[in-house]
């Protein structure tokens, strides 16, 4: 009798195209050519908790900000965040206030990118369209030169705020334990109030293009539903006092499948309430839900997989903490059936509805009075030991964890970043996709498109600021049987 | 000149230091950029720019660590797959392209061959390291080549050192 494992064959992406980073999936394929199992394997980053043992706590904001080139404002505010909870102090009025100001910028920024040049690809060139018109050009080809500019101008109006008030957009020098490293000027909040109504109109001319694209589109729309995109799972999220999403601040809140709050925690109780599980295929440690317990991919109420991410934010909120954001939500939320909604590619929308909500909540932020206090600093006197911190990446929920000795040097640190704990449920959805849309006899370009989509919609960073060129990116798809040997090879790029 | 790497992450961090290295020699001759960011996030670092160039880790598995490629924008080929945080130095140009936005017409890419993946804490390889002095050289020796003829064309400098490079 030929064992199962002998006689599957194997399909290879490698590596994956327009993900942070850098990926491979392999397929496993039956003696009847579907797939058996798929799996989403990520290279490891390698030294970082050994790198930061003996490191200064108050260098954690940099060191840590250079760990991705992709986001580095979010492992820079956590790292603020974390060492606030190791200094035992809380930030003056002001400084959170900027800290949010600041942070909400980022996510507008990050949101409006991803919805041209990384959603775009797959929703507005379309999932089918030729490979070489997949892409940023081909987005920019399809929405007009007019919008392309808009999204670079809107960035770099962005940008170029969060530096002069951070020292670097990109590296920035400025969360400190206790607060910031300097106030505002009226100069600066006025730029903020620019910014934040530029912003605001981007964010919903982005969410009318993507009603007419997308929700005016039949086709889309039941891929947006299809079952091979759909997983019932719990969903987290950071939320205010009245459960409403914030990026910055608040609670963990957890929803359960039907949507009822599930768990709510302080960042502190993490550890608590996830756990992490290994797999002998990656380094990736797919955390869940300790109260649920770890059932292996699969989904449902018993299954201690949750997801993050723009959908699991609003699945986990009661609205929006901003007016046109709450309307946003209303029509998603009526328009996919009612919450939760489990369509992966609904993030997609999501996305749009928090930068809206990010942009409204910049604009308020800015027009507070109290942001211009020259109090932004409360000064540490106690001894360091042991803080969390949590904001919410653009991609979920980001925690740092930090020890300390009697010198405040780090004696352990533990990043639990958003793609790690997106990382079971992102496997479940290629899995799921792979299912249904390979077979070894149509292993077409489309249909692996249509599997990645099932991933990007997270929009996962493996990014570890790597920057080794080439600049493109083929994807090689390699059917391999028994032996090893390839007896099929698809490149492209 | 813009150097690309994390500092921290071993062999990555080669353009970061290669252009720290040269940051007092070119005082006053050219700007001189760090950065750890990648894809479009760079694509204004460009902006205003006649001539520009690069210093980075490439990973092409084809040469021994520390083997530093030359290359302008024809040798990096065509766009394709382009990501929003990966695109490549043809992508950042032909975006920029597109939206009227400025790039440098003269864009040349010194890239020092490195293992992955790379290691937090880890100093450069010797043999990475072997590769700063040349890289010294030759981006003096490219900066003086412009200064002498600014309207130098394309391609003539470095070669297809590696056009079909793939991970």
């Amino acid at each position: 009798m030929t064992s199962p494992r002998t006689s599957t064959r194997e399909i290879v992406i490698d590596p994956l195209t327009r993900l942070e980073g850098h990926g491979r999936v392999h397929m496993f394929l039956d003696e009847a050519g579907a797939v058996d199992r798929a799996y989403l394997q990520i290279p490891e980053l390698r030294g970082f908790e050994k790198f930061a043992q003996g490191r200064r706590s108050e260098d954690m904001p940099q060191i840590t900000s250079r760990i991705c080139g992709v986001c580095p404002m979010a492992h820079h505010m956590a790292s603020a965040k974390t060492l606030d909870a190791l200094y035992a102090v809380e930030p003056p009025p002001a400084a959170r206030k900027i800290r949010e100001l600041i942070y909400s910028a980022l996510m507008v920024e990050d949101h409006a990118l991803h919805f041209l040049f990384l959603g775009g690809p797959d929703f507005i060139v379309g999932p089918d369209a030729a490979a070489a018109k997949r892409n940023i050009l081909g987005v920019v080809d399809l929405v007009g030169l007019d919008i392309g500019k808009e999204v670079i101008g809107v960035r770099k109006q962005l940008r170029d705020f969060v530096a002069a008030v951070t020292g670097k957009a990109i590296h920035p020098v400025f969360g400190l334990p206790g607060g910031i490293s300097r106030g505002l000027t009226r100069e600066l909040q006025s730029a903020a109030a620019a910014a934040a109504e530029r912003a605001v109109a981007f964010a919903l001319f982005a969410l009318d293009a993507f009603r007419t694209t997308v929700l005016g589109n039949p086709a889309y729309v039941d891929l947006v539903t299809a079952e091979a995109y759909t997983h019932r799972t719990y969903y987290m999220g950071l939320v205010d006092a009245a459960n409403r999403p914030n990026f910055y601040d608040g609670e963990v809140r957890v929803v359960d499948l039907q949507g009822a709050e599930f768990l709510r925690f302080p960042a502190a109780a993490y550890l608590d309430q996830v756990a992490e599980h290994v797999e002998p295929w990656t380094y990736m440690k797919f955390t869940f839900l300790k109260a649920v317990g770890w059932r292996g991919f699969t989904d449902g109420a018993d299954s201690g997989v949750f997801s993050l991410a723009p959908l699991a934010r609003i699945n986990a909120a009661d609205g929006m903490a901003t007016p046109r954001a709450q309307e946003a939500y209303e029509e998603l939320v009526a328009t996919l059936g009612g919450k939760p909604v489990h369509h992966t590619l609904a993030n997609h929308w999501a996305r749009l509805v928090e930068m809206l909500y990010a942009a409204e909540r910049m604009a308020e932020l800015a027009a507070d009075p109290e942001i211009l206090g020259p109090d932004v600093r409360t000064i540490p006197t106690g001894i360091p030991t042991e803080g969390i911190g949590v904001v919410e990446a653009p991609r979920g929920t980001l925690f740092h964890h930090y020890r300390t000795d009697e010198r405040k040097l780090i004696t352990s640190a533990n990043l639990i970043v958003a793609t790690q704990n997106n990382a079971a449920r992102i496997a479940l959805s290629v899995d799921k996709a792979a299912r249904a849309l390979i077979r070894a006899d149509s292993v077409d370009e489309g249909a692996l498109n249509q599997v990645e989509m099932a991933y990007r919609a997270y929009d996962p960073c493996f990014g570890c600021a790597t920057h080794s060129l080439p600049g493109t990116m083929p994807l090689v798809v390699e059917v391999r049987d028994a032996g090893g040997a390839v007896v099929r090879e698809i490149r492209r790029g | 000149m813009l150097g690309l790497g994390n500092e921290y992450a071993g062999d990555d961090a080669v353009g970061v230091l290669a252009a720290r290295a040269l940051a007092p020699e070119l005082d006053g001759v050219a700007d001189v950029v760090e950065s750890a960011a990648s894809g479009l996030a760079l694509l204004e670092v460009f902006q205003g720019y006649d001539h520009a160039v690069v210093l980075d880790s490439i990973c092409t598995g084809r040469r021994p660590p520390g083997t530093v490629l030359e290359l302008g924008l024809a040798d990096l080929g065509p766009v394709a797959a382009p990501s929003l945080h990966q695109a490549g130095i043809p992508e950042m140009a032909a975006v920029a392209a597109r939206l009227g936005l400025g790039f440098p017409a003269r864009t040349r890419v010194l890239a020092v061959e490195v293992a992955i993946p790379p290691t937090f804490g880890e100093p450069l390889s010797a043999e990475v390291g072997a590769a700063v002095e040349p890289l010294r050289r030759r981006v003096r020796e490219q900066v003086e080549r412009w200064a002498r003829a600014p309207a130098e064309p394309e391609g003539e400098l470095g070669g297809a050192a590696c056009t079909s490079t793939t991970r």
